[in-house]
């Protein structure tokens, strides 16, 4: 295809299209493929501009006031634009001043013994046994219950809450308009679980997050219930989600590549490292969205006012152009300027909160369980979009059992 | 590697807390509030050299640029 194409060009393969099932286990050759064929262009006809180059992504990344992070609101259930995700600056940096703080690197650190605490009381109950489906056994319960805690909410509404989120990001039904529908209902329980756990709050504010968003300031006002409970409906898809995907990911990969996993038991010293460059290699957050607000050129490609353009990020940060051996998974690669958590004023508000989390659990899991593989004859699964490994058997130990 | 400092620049506009530079150069980067990088130091000391260098290299922001002495 011509590099001077006024339209974003289309695919002329299937073979591109990251967005395919099958290809959500390893990506990362569809993503290669996607930035020599069409790194502007449409993976599958008649569908979204992706950009797929580090360079392209980083820049739309950094500039909202041509690629907006501001959606409609309805697309996953909710009535309102998410905070501080789909707002830009502005009038989203006094929510950051606001939120920035209460998720700080230092403040997630603070937190690490109790987060410990929960890894390690999660791994005591399957420590013992041949092994686990790692998803349900760990990668869910954890980071939801580090969750509940932080904001407050009783961990008794663990089950009601992964509930909500799984039908938002998951609903189970084919027909767009019933996925929609499924959405939607999920989003009016959610607000009405906040109101609810608002309502009281208001009334007797205690030491917790959802009691400082009653009672903070921010931008020299209190806000109102609408802003605190969008802040809410994110977090809730935010911290329920993503660092179970990652998890999922990272335990996945160590358990196909038995030399890594040794690395990591035998230093457990290269597991921060060694996090940043399965975030990179991983990404699992594959790609984010945003709208064009003003005609642009990128790539050749001229982009107008209102298309949606697909920010791969999972692409960008498998670019040889910016990552040397990009192919290569080292854990000690220097330097690694991978965007998993995004990039200018849309980075992930929970990345300390992420780092703190995947941290505790590699150490913790490793120590009690230095050695597993695949269950002999499984496959893991993987969902696309946010790669969830909704399936990943494990067995412990050496191998035969 | 030649024993020279050299000259540390943050740019706080472009900061958004990743928080790489803190934890990959303790030495040289503080974390504010927000958890976003403050400079320690405008002059980096010869021994902090491989801190400085590594923090404006793993910015994912490009925020952060360092100058060794001894550059030639």
């Amino acid at each position: 295809m011509s590099s001077h194409t006024n339209n974003p060009p289309e695919a002329d393969s299937d073979s591109i299209n990251f967005y395919d099932p099958a290809v959500a286990a390893h990506p990362q050759p569809v993503f290669r493929r996607l930035r020599d064929r069409c790194p502007v262009g449409k993976p599958i006809p008649g569908g979204a501009v992706c950009l797929s180059r580090y360079e392209d992504v980083l820049f739309a990344l950094r500039h909202p006031e041509i690629f907006s992070a501001v959606m409609p609101a309805g697309l996953i259930g909710n009535v309102r634009p998410l905070i501080p995700l789909n707002v830009d600056p502005p009038e989203q940096t006094k929510y950051r001043k606001f939120l920035d703080p209460l998720f700080s690197n230092k403040k997630m650190l603070a937190m690490e013994k109790g987060v410990r605490e929960i890894a390690s009381n999660i791994v005591d109950r399957f420590a013992d046994d041949d092994g686990c489906e790692f998803n349900t056994a760990f990668a869910i319960p954890y980071p939801s219950t580090v969750f509940l805690q932080l904001m407050g909410l009783p961990a008794d509404d663990l089950d009601h809450f992964l509930s909500l989120k799984n039908a938002i990001i998951r609903p189970d039904a084919e027909d767009p308009e019933e996925q929609a529908k499924i959405r939607n209902e999920s989003g009016e329980k959610i607000y009405a679980y906040f109101n609810k756990y608002l309502d009281e709050i208001e009334k007797s504010p205690r030491d917790d997050l959802l009691s400082l968003f009653v009672t903070a300031e921010v931008g020299g006002e209190r806000m109102n219930r609408e802003e605190i409970l969008d802040i809410c409906y994110l977090f809730l898809l935010g911290g329920l989600d993503t660092v179970t995907s990652t998890l999922g990911c990272m335990v996945s990969y160590l358990a196909q590549h038995p030399d890594r996993r040794q690395a990591l038991v035998d230093d457990p010293a290269l597991i921060p490292s060694a996090i940043e460059e399965m975030l990179r290699w991983e990404t699992p957050v594959i790609q984010v969205v945003r709208t064009v607000v003003q005609d642009y050129t990128i790539g050749g490609v001229e982009l107008k006012k209102g298309d949606p353009v697909t920010l791969v990020l999972g692409s960008a940060n498998t670019d040889d152009e910016q990552f040397p051996n990009a192919d290569e998974v080292d854990f000690e690669r220097m330097p690694n300027k991978h965007i998993a958590f995004g990039s200018g004023p849309h980075r992930c508000l929970g990345s300390h909160l992420s780092r703190l989390e995947l941290r505790v659990a590699l150490e913790e899991f490793h120590r009690r369980i230095p050695e597993y593989t695949i269950k002999p004859g499984e496959t893991p699964v993987y969902s696309h979009a946010i790669r969830e490994v909704t399936y990943l058997p494990l067995q412990f130990g050496k191998g035969q059992k | 590697m030649p024993g020279g400092g050299g000259k540390i620049e943050h740019d706080r506009d472009a900061c958004v807390g990743h928080g790489r530079c803190y934890v990959l150069a303790p030495d040289v980067f503080d974390e504010d509030e927000r958890g976003h990088g403050v400079l320690k130091l405008a002059s980096v000391p010869a021994e902090l050299q491989d801190q400085a260098r590594a923090a404006a290299e793993n910015c994912p922001e490009d925020a952060i640029s360092f100058q060794p002495d001894d550059a030639t």
